[in-house]
This record gives C-alpha cells, sequence and structure tokens, in this order.
C-alpha cells in the first residue's frame, strides 16, 4: 500500500517535473574511475557518506548542489523520494555527532561537472545533455 | 554550599571564555581558509505538564524540570561547531554547547574537542573528548533539526546522563553486498555530574567501554550495541539524606548502596526503516545496574512518522520498568533503592512543520501513564500525591546553520 502510495507520489512528481521542463539527472564520475555502472542502493550508500569507497577501492569524493539550485531537490527527491529538509536533517546529525562533513554544495552543473573532471574519485549529478567524455554516467535517476 | 559554588563558577568561566573566543576565531577564518568550516544548531522549547507532583525533564542531568507552568529551561540549547582540515586525512573539530544541566545554569561547554585521523576513506579514528554512543542516536540529543520528535523519547533516554568521555574510538565501515557494514569501539573516562537533590553525583574519571555493529541497506539500518561504564564515586547520599530527612547514613547502608567501583552494562537494539516519506524506527535496550542504589532497567520505544508535504505527523510509544535488587538492609536504604525505581508507558504524538529551509517548528503532547512509585525519572517529587500520570506539552522552534 505504502510502495503504491510512493509510486503515485512519483507519476505525479513525474507530471509536475515534465510540466516545469526539468531535464533528466543522471549520475556521472570521472571517466578515469574505472566505474562502469552502480546501482540505486550504492549511489545512495556514496552520496550519504555510508560507504566512501568505490568498489575498486578508489575513494569516492561525491559533490552536491545548493539548496537553491532546483536540481538538488529533484535529485533528491528521485533517488529516494525524500525532501531537502530530510536530506539535510540527516547531515546535520552527522556533522554535529562529529561522524563527518557532507560533501561540498556547488552552485551549477558547471562547477559539478569541474569538480568530477579534476577529482579522480569525483561523483555528483547533472543533466544527462551536460554529460561529455571527460565524464561516464553510472546512473539514471528515472521520474 | 558557597565555597563550591564559586570553586564550579571558576572551574566554568575558562570554558565560557573559549566559547566566546571559538565564535570569533571561527568567524574570522571561516571566510579566510576553504578547509575551516562552521556550523551551528539550536533549539527554542516551551514545555509544561498538567501536575505539580513531580517535576518532568530531558534526561537525568538536568537537575529541576518543567511542572504545570511553561517552562524553556528543559529543551532550550544552542550549540556551535568549528571544523578545520589541515590535511586530506586529518580534521580537527571543536564543538560548544549551551543548555540546561546539572548545576542548574545553562554554562556553555566543550562538548566535543577531538582530532580525527582517516588512513583509508573507511576508517576513522578519533582521540580527545567525544560523544558517546551508548545508543541509537544518543550521540545526538541535543540536535532537535536533526530528529521528529521534541525531544528524544524519555523512557528510553532517562536513563543516559552520559554524553562524553575523554578517550578515543574506532570506526570501520566493510561494504556488504549493496549495504554496509559498520563497527565501531570506544574507550575513555567520563565527564560531567548528575544532580542528586541539592547535590551532585560526580561521575569524572568514570572509565567507560562500549561499541556496536550495525547494518546498513536501502532504507533498513539494524545495530546491536553494548556499553559498560564503572563509576568512580559513590552517590552523595550522606548529605541528601541529612538535609532532606534529617537522617545519618549508617555505615552499614552506605555499604550496601556504594556505587564506587561497580560497573553497569548497557545492552541495545535499534532497527530503523527510513523510506521517502515514512519513518519509522524501534529501540529496545536492557540496563543492568552494579550498584544496589540503582534497579536495573528495560526500556524501550516504537516511533512511526509520515511526510505529507511540508508536515510530518508522528506517533509513538515507549515504556521503561525497572527490577528490585537485592533486599534493603534497612528501610532507609529501601527509600533510597525505591527512588530508582520506575514502571511506566507514554504515548505521544506531534507534528513536525518544515515551514522554512533549515527551521522546524513542532508540537507535541506526551501521555504518560504509570505507576505511583514510577520517581526514577523525574526530579522533586511528592511521594505522598503522586499517582504515575502526566501529561506534558511541548513546542519547539528547531533550527541549523
Amino acid at each position: 500500500m505504502i510502495r503504491g502510495l510512493c509510486k503515485l507520489l512519483l507519476v505525479c512528481l513525474g507530471c509536475a517535473t515534465a510540466g516545469s521542463a526539468l531535464a533528466e539527472l543522471v549520475v556521472v564520475v570521472n571517466a578515469r574511475s574505472g566505474v562502469a555502472a552502480m546501482t540505486r542502493n550504492e549511489v545512495v550508500n556514496v552520496f550519504f557518506g555510508r560507504n566512501r569507497q568505490f568498489f575498486n577501492g578508489l575513494e569516492a569524493l561525491p559533490v552536491d548542489l545548493d539548496d537553491a539550485n532546483p536540481k538538488r531537490a529533484q535529485f533528491y527527491k528521485l533517488l529516494i523520494g525524500k525532501d531537502l529538509s530530510d536530506i539535510n536533517a540527516y547531515w546535520s546529525r552527522q556533522v554535529f555527532t562529529g561522524r563527518m562533513q557532507a560533501p561540498p554544495r556547488l552552485q551549477s552543473t558547471d562547477e559539478v561537472l569541474k569538480w568530477v573532471v579534476s577529482h579522480p574519485g569525483g561523483i555528483g549529478f547533472i543533466e544527462l545533455s551536460r554529460a561529455d567524455a571527460r565524464v561516464r554516467v553510472v546512473y539514471e535517476l528515472k521520474p | 554550599m558557597p565555597t563550591q559554588e564559586r570553586a564550579n563558577r571558576f572551574a566554568t568561566a575558562p570554558t565560557a571564555l573559549l566559547f566566546a573566543a571559538l565564535l570569533f576565531f571561527a568567524a574570522g577564518l571561516a571566510a579566510a581558509a576553504e578547509t575551516f568550516s562552521i556550523h551551528g544548531f539550536g533549539t527554542l522549547g516551551a514545555v509544561r505538564t498538567d501536575g505539580d507532583d513531580v517535576e518532568f525533564v530531558r534526561d537525568l542531568s538536568q537537575a529541576r524540570g518543567a511542572s504545570d507552568r511553561w517552562s524553556a529551561a528543559t529543551d532550550s540549547a544552542f550549540g556551535l561547531q568549528a571544523g578545520w582540515q589541515p590535511a586530506a586525512q586529518w580534521q580537527v573539530v571543536v564543538q560548544a554547547l549551551s543548555r540546561y544541566r546539572y548545576d542548574r545554569s545553562f554554562r556553555p561547554e566543550i562538548a566535543w574537542a577531538f582530532v580525527k585521523y582517516e588512513p583509508t576513506p573507511n576508517l576513522s579514528l578519533r582521540a580527545g573528548r567525544l560523544g558517546t554512543e551508548f545508543f541509537m542516536l544518543a550521540d545526538s540529543r541535543w540536535v532537535g533539526y536533526s530528529f521528529l520528535t521534541v525531544r528524544p523519547p524519555g523512557d528510553y533516554f532517562w536513563y543516559l546522563p552520559f554524553y562524553s568521555i575523554h578517550g578515543a574510538d574506532a570506526a570501520l565501515t566493510l561494504p556488504a553486498g549493496e549495504g554496509v557494514v559498520r563497527g565501531k569501539l570506544f574507550y575513555g573516562r567520563s565527564r560531567g555530574s548528575i544532580p542528586l537533590a541539592d547535590e551532585q553525583w560526580d561521575i569524572r574519571g568514570s572509565p567507560m567501554v562500549g561499541g556496536y555493529l550495525e547494518y546498513q541497506s536501502g532504507p533498513w539500518q539494524v545495530r546491536g550495541s553494548y556499553a559498560n561504564l564503572r563509576f568512580e564515586h559513590d552517590l552523595p547520599l550522606a548529605p541528601v539524606l541529612l538535609k532532606e530527612a534529617g537522617i545519618v547514613l549508617a555505615q552499614a547502608d552506605a555499604d550496601f548502596l556504594k556505587t564506587r567501583g561497580t560497573r553497569t552494562h548497557y545492552y541495545s537494539f535499534g532497527l530503523v526503516y527510513d523510506k521517502g516519506p515514512l519513518q519509522a524506527h524501534l529501540m529496545l535496550n536492557h540496563i543492568e545496574q552494579g550498584s544496589n542504589a540503582l534497579e536495573s532497567s528495560d526500556g524501550g520505544y516504537a516511533l512511526v512518522g509520515y511526510r505529507v508535504g511540508e508536515w510530518t505527523p508522528y506517533l509513538g510509544y515507549s515504556r521503561v520498568y525497572s527490577k528490585a535488587g537485592k533486599r534493603p538492609p534497612s528501610q532507609v536504604a529501601g527509600y533510597v533503592v525505591a527512588d530508582s525505581h520506575s514502571d511506566q508507558k507514554t504515548v505521544f504524538a506531534g507534528v513536525r512543520w518544515d515551514f522554512a529551509r533549515n527551521l522546524a517548528l513542532k508540537a507535541q503532547w506526551d501521555g504518560i501513564r504509570g505507576d505511583a512509585d514510577s520517581l526514577f525519572p523525574y526530579r522533586q517529587d511528592r511521594r505522598a500525591t503522586w499517582d504515575g500520570r502526566l501529561n506534558v506539552f511541548s513546542m519547539s522552534l528547531d533550527f541549523v546553520f
């Protein structure tokens, strides 16, 4: 029943995003990282700091967007169905217990691309249309 | 006791100074260096109950609590953290916290101050003044923004007045299928005091050791943990009994009620399901007291919340009860042991409203239904009229920056 509700929510969100013409989001890594594809849970593990390594041992360096950028809300909604306040609450627990700091938050897709390209373990989310040869698409967020 | 009070003031003055210095220092550096970060959190809370037979506290580290008039002391807090990363694998964190505490003041204290070293991305070693995770979520109890309810469920957390140690911990994460296994070990000496009537029970220097093992996959998180603590000092029973009841504590009773050198064991189990708008918690604990003065207890809570837009209504149930140990040798000893008895259940319901970025308003009702002899969780109890039933009304505004 809950799964049904979630699906309904996602469908509604799909309509809303289509209406406001938000582009399809993908997760990209540095093309030289050796990572070819990731599952949803692996993406979640990396972006939430649960696992800080890729399968090949390379340190994962996730990068996030600013709250002001609408793609941030879209990303977490599609990835795990959470609002930004849930995400920020999660990070406030990690930060204030001294466990870990949140990934850096950048302003734009250009900055995310720059980060991913300049860090071997860089991983971020961008619009599919912005992915180029310097990065590899490892996960597609389906509305 | 004016001398002791003066001593306290002297002891905390440097802390307050450090707090202020931290603010200025951090603000200046945050602008200058990219490896420097400053974050803060806080809560403005108001709480009242519908009775004046007992005072309601957040946990046993608070000397006084709320009764039938609104009080802002119980839940309000302000914390500030400065983090510095001198190199990729190193981090220095100092966190200050001001909240109502054992000495009836809001004197800021340095909650954590540690150096973290990560030789590999999934291994973390820390040393210094550290938060303790006796139970799941125990080290974020004052960060109201990070959880759903106004405060962590009392029946589960009342018994945990310990917040930090001087020591070290190590945490290792290993990928397991699509999930991760995480283990943590800590050792150190405790800090702080626990209030007892007008006196304080010194828990400084008591060695603590513990750890947990956790598995997290997708929306599921399950954790088992264990810790123990050996008390270095006795309860200040003699002065309390003399002052409160004019009773001189007999040597035989003092021996029976000693806490010094006794070891208390803490076992806990936690299960969290967190997916989309739904989050659910189930936590259980068992505390095995080494001293005859304190009854061993079992506690637990279940909590479910479901987000609808900016609103997350939630419903929970918690329970704590303790069992009598050895028969006390006298009436006086019996009176003291009775003070550590608890037997109650609480239904709590509320709503969290995320009305603006990094701000949350919460309102909550707790209906406590217990036995009249459930005294341990409270302050200033009037045993003659207390019937174990209490309604608690709370509101809070939580923020992070």
